[in-house]
């Protein structure tokens, strides 16, 4: 948990501030969809334009009712290639479907992909402008920085311009020493322009949204729990500023 | 106890993220390599990857259908046992294995000698460019390209092949990065070249071939 809530809120947030922009399901077992209506969910989504070039991609784009936020749910081919396929095989397809957002003139082409740095995801991160990189506050889960650091430099022999914006610290648990203490080490460990200063705290309030794939403005009493991603937002802005990177960036 | 730090090297984490934080030297290409701009999308050989999609029509690099014709050069016939006999002008191109290894030189040393001649055949013989072979997991073997994208794509197109053969795909104008996945005695490697044209079957059969006679124990 982590990766998709702060996937949907931080698309939220941009949508929010008056980005135009597009929140893509690329994760097979996420739940971006889950807050879409039965019927919408049985509508052709990321994968089945990945598998079949016949698909246009207003087929695709589900609004919401903010006006500058609409999605792009996994599909019903989600199954396909989740995950066991060659990194490389649908480059020219994510590459596709990244031209045909921009085309649409999105600001902000946001893709929550499905862990591990192989298959689609490595053929989306082989294609994006920027990656963020949640991380839960969890001892097992830092142990794991290492091999995804180096598959990231790997990666950008292949996508040179892909900009690693930062580490964001998610289910951080205040109570929780061993929580605590992952994430005190995460900052020993990286410089500190690899970590945003934002953190994603472990409340109930998140998990709640999480487990219905809403935003969690979208919940009773959530507005106030937005500010969190509104400074995720500001943060990725000013990295993104920086670089001079505008558009298709996705957390990993 | 330290949750994290004993499962970790701090000094490796830190040079990794600070690699990630430096822009990516360019790569050593020339403007007659105009195939790895934005506009590369990297399309596999259709005639090899059946189950990959198709490339839309807007895609500016195009599947390469490897020529089954006849119209091609003709192979070559044999290995010659030694180096003392150059083929004729009209013959097909020859390879020519290593020379009689000295007593003093390793094994790995012999396999280089024996890599490097192959190396000046294939380049001989059809025009390659840019050649390296890698091992079974990605790693350079033996390498003049100086691209780590041309490694990167290699690795990935003979995993994408899954067996199958060759796949080559049109980089630029005039060069075609040919992918050979070969199993030899020494474990599977990865031939890539960069070439005019795409091969025909016969001559990537040939040398495939000689590739796995290059990479077996002498």
């Amino acid at each position: 948990m982590g990766k998709t809530t702060l996937s949907i809120n931080l698309a939220h947030a941009f949508a929010r501030a008056g980005f135009n922009t597009l929140l893509v399901d690329a994760d097979p077992q996420g739940s971006v969809g889950l807050s879409l209506t039965r019927q919408s969910r049985l509508l052709s989504g990321f994968y089945d334009f990945l598998a079949d070039p016949s698909i246009p991609m207003e087929r695709l784009i589900v609004p919401t009712r903010l006006e500058t936020f609409a999605l792009v749910a996994a599909g019903q081919a989600s199954d396909y290639e989740a995950g066991n396929g060659s990194s490389g095989a649908h480059l020219a397809r994510v590459r596709a479907f990244l031209r045909n957002a921009a085309a649409r003139r999105y600001d902000i082409c946001l893709i929550d992909t499905a862990a591990g740095l192989f298959g689609v995801t490595n053929d989306i991160i082989s294609s994006t402008d920027a990656i963020i990189i949640p991380q839960q506050a969890e001892p097992l889960g830092i142990r794991s920085v290492p091999k995804l650091l180096e598959g990231l430099n790997r990666l950008r022999i292949m996508n040179p311009r892909l900009n690693v914006l930062g580490v964001c610290l998610t289910m951080l648990h205040q109570g929780l020493a061993e929580s605590t203490e992952a994430a005190s080490a995460l900052h020993q460990l990286l410089p500190a322009e690899m970590l945003f200063q934002t953190f994603i705290p472990r409340d109930d309030i998140f998990i709640r949204a999480s487990a219905k794939g809403l935003p969690v403005g979208a919940l009773e009493n959530g507005k106030g729990a937005e500010i969190v991603f509104d400074s995720l937002r500001a943060e990725v802005q000013a990295k993104l500023a920086r670089s001079r990177a505008t558009t298709n960036y996705q957390p990993h | 106890m330290d949750p994290v730090n004993p499962w970790l090297d701090p000094s490796e984490v830190r040079r990794l993220a600070e690699q990630l934080l430096r822009p990516v030297a360019p790569a050593r290409l020339s403007a007659a390599d105009p195939g790895f701009d934005a506009a590369f999308v990297g399309f596999v050989s259709g005639g090899v990857v059946a189950d990959l999609p198709q490339p839309t029509k807007s895609a500016p690099v195009a599947v390469q259908q490897a020529p089954t014709t006849s119209s091609v050069p003709p192979l070559p016939p044999t290995i010659q046992p030694t180096a003392s006999a150059p083929p004729s002008p009209a013959a097909p191109p020859i390879f020519q294995p290593v020379p009689e290894p000295l007593a003093a030189a390793s094994s790995l040393t012999r396999f280089l000698q024996r890599i490097h001649i192959f190396r000046d055949w294939l380049s001989k013989n059809f025009q390659a460019t840019d050649i390296f072979i890698l091992d079974r997991e990605g790693k350079v073997i033996f390498d003049e390209s100086g691209h780590g994208r041309l490694h990167f794509m290699a690795r990935n197109f003979a995993a994408a092949s899954r067996g199958s053969g060759n796949i080559h795909v049109k980089i630029g104008p005039s060069a075609i990065l040919e992918v050979i996945p070969c199993e030899t005695p020494y474990g599977s490697i990865v031939l890539g070249a960069l070439l005019p044209d795409a091969l025909p079957v016969e001559q990537i059969n040939t040398i495939t071939q000689i590739l796995i006679q290059t990479a077996s124990p002498a």
